[in-house]
């Protein structure tokens, strides 16, 4: 037993819990003192791929091409093709369409009621949509390409080896 | 005014968007390992295959006619399903969507600078889901949203509407009541139809006039709304924010049958997992956990068509001692329930699981005598979701459950997820 004069109500007796222990910042706002970060007012949202290339998200699709058929326009087997479906089809775009069911990317070419569907590589040969008889629809136009770089074969890799080696040879033969 | 915007036959539409190869040909979706049919093509309607037929009883007209088939691809379904909504918010500002090819608009008269008429802004909407999306929607504007519904119906009945149908004047509505079948109408379920229709009410006309405390005798408040709303006062109002839901159940039949309890476990291990998501998505946390199995109830005997198969369903409910959105809470008890109902010899269809007794995530109360979740158990649930969405589902799942599932669902005409998986792209020549 315990006396004490005057005694603790029950209500304020409790159980401390070290591991809900909060650490508690000396100051919780700042104090301006001295010069303020003149970096602070510029420090703006990092860089998104998304904000470059996606202007309707709603209406945008990724395609991935394949074929050759478009390499003049950086377009390789395995790109990935960022396609706008709000943007209205003009002659020149390059779109992304279905032709009887097979779906293609290429340039969009009108001439009064004719389309026809132009390559960029010249061993390939264009596309003539006959309205009417074929079943033509479009997914929309590519705004941007997403390819990774060409990889070096070996023969290029050596090649550009041997002719640092070379320069290299040269390069000591002169300073002799 | 409100306006109901609705997909045409949705999951069909979805399909011809990324292949227009099914363009004018007869489609179905099958839904429930491939057993049934869940949406058609007008083409397909044409040849009268009904909704929820069987695979087995329309496979004479699938073979005759060629019809198509997709497997139901609900990651494309549900991606351009919220295309879709989203794009709605570029005509007006209130938006609520009602299912995943259903959206109400709050149509007000400050849209009229932009768009003269509400047919303008009806034919502006229906060509914009066309070109973005490739889906055809009808549209419905009437003073309530009971009515836009009726006039959806009506502009997706009459094809020389083109989609478009504007219930503005007493006359038209009079007109489109007066034919509108009773059984048809939203909210009228098939109880309230035959009771309306025994008192001499066979058409939305007559149920618009009837006096409204016999009908709040009968059929409530619903029903009272339903009448005003018919006369053209909103008694049903825009709902932007959905109420979290009280029930979550998860229940996908096997791929086959399977007779042996490690399976069955298996199966509601990952089922289990997927309302645990559910339940985390929308900050809610459950007690109650229903387990039920079941067998084929249309099943004959090996052997004998004529003798049906024996039956076994068992459903067991269980009360945790806690409230719990984690799965690690939920599997010992689960298991357990399903251990404690499984009988051996029977090949079950399906086991479900239901969730009861939800609440908001916040009003978790800790327990004195059980050991309640911690909130960093809670925000572990949310830490696996985030990555099996960076990762794909099933990146993280519990070390129980097995990588080669026996039981899982058939879907042999599955279509690519064009717009939810990189692998899965839409490829061009």
């Amino acid at each position: 037993m315990i006396d004490t004069i005057d005694p603790i109500p029950p209500g304020n007796i409790w159980l401390v819990d070290p591991e809900k222990r909060l650490p508690i910042p000396l100051y919780s706002s700042t104090v301006q003192a001295g010069f303020p970060n003149p970096a602070e007012t510029h420090i703006e949202t990092r860089l998104n791929l998304q904000d470059l290339c996606v202007q309707h998200p709603d209406a945008t699709y990724f395609v991935r091409a394949a074929g050759e058929s478009m390499i003049d326009d950086d377009i390789f087997p395995g790109s990935i093709l960022v396609v706008d479906s709000a943007i209205p089809i003009r002659t020149g775009s390059i779109v992304v369409a279905w032709v009887n069911g097979d779906c293609c990317v290429k340039r969009f070419v009108r001439v009064g009621k004719m389309i026809t569907l132009f390559p960029s590589n010249p061993a390939f040969t264009p596309i003539y949509v006959h309205i009417g008889v074929d079943q033509f629809d479009t997914l929309g136009v590519v705004i941007h390409v997403v390819s990774k770089p060409k990889k070096w074969n070996q023969d290029q890799l050596n090649t550009a080896v041997e002719h640092v080696r070379t320069r290299r040879r040269k390069q000591h033969v002169r300073e002799l | 005014m409100f306006a109901l915007v609705d997909v045409n036959s949705m999951y069909v539409s979805c399909e011809r968007s990324f292949n227009p190869r099914l363009k004018g040909v007869p489609v179905v979706a099958l839904g429930n390992n491939d057993h049934c049919v869940i949406a058609r093509s007008d083409e397909a309607k044409k040849l009268g295959i009904k909704m929820g037929a069987a695979r087995f009883q329309i496979q004479d007209l699938i073979d005759q006619h060629n019809v198509q088939l997709c497997s139901s691809n609900f990651a494309l379904y549900g991606d351009m399903s919220a295309r879709f909504q989203s794009l709605m918010y570029n005509f007006v500002e209130d938006v609520e969507p009602y299912s995943i090819d259903e959206v109400f608009l709050k149509v007000d008269g400050s849209y009229d600078t932009l768009y003269p008429s509400y047919q303008g802004l009806g034919e502006s909407i229906r060509n914009t889901v066309m070109q973005w999306l490739r889906l055809p929607v009808c549209i419905g504007f009437a003073p309530t949203k009971t009515l836009a519904k009726v006039a959806n119906r009506i502009a997706k009945k009459n094809p020389e509407l083109e989609g478009i149908c504007v219930l503005t004047n007493q006359a038209e509505v009079d007109t489109a009541l007066e034919q509108f079948e009773i059984e048809d109408l939203w909210g009228v379920g098939y109880r309230y139809a035959k009771w309306l229709k025994n008192n001499g009410i066979t058409n939305a006309r007559q149920l618009r006039n009837a006096e409204i405390e016999w009908i709040r005798k009968k059929m409530t408040v619903q029903g009272v709304r339903l009448v005003y709303e018919l006369r053209g006062y909103p008694a049903r109002l825009l709902e932007d924010n959905p109420l979290p839901k009280r029930t979550i159940s998860v229940a996908p039949s096997f791929g086959k049958l399977i007779p042996d309890l490690t399976n069955i476990t298996d199966a509601l291990t990952t089922h289990l997992a997927r309302c645990c998501e559910k339940l985390r998505k929308q900050n809610s946390i459950a007690r109650h956990l229903t387990i039920y199995l079941h067998t084929n109830r249309n099943r004959k005997t090996p052997g004998r068509p004529d003798l049906a198969s024996k039956q076994y369903s068992a459903s067991r409910t269980v009360k945790l001692p806690f409230h719990s959105n984690n799965l690690i809470d939920f599997l010992p008890y689960g298991i357990s329930a399903l251990q404690s109902i499984y009988q051996f010899g029977y090949p079950y269809q399906k086991v479900g699981i239901i969730l009861n007794d939800i609440v908001p995530e916040d009003n978790r109360q800790a327990g004195v005598f059980a050991d309640a979740p911690t909130p960093e158990q809670l925000e572990l649930g949310h830490v696996i979701d985030g990555l099996n969405r960076r990762f794909g589902r099933d990146a993280v799942y519990v070390a129980s459950q097995r990588k080669d599932r026996e039981w899982e669902m058939v879907q042999g005409h599955l279509s690519q997820r064009y717009t939810t998986n990189w692998n899965e792209l839409l490829v061009a020549y």
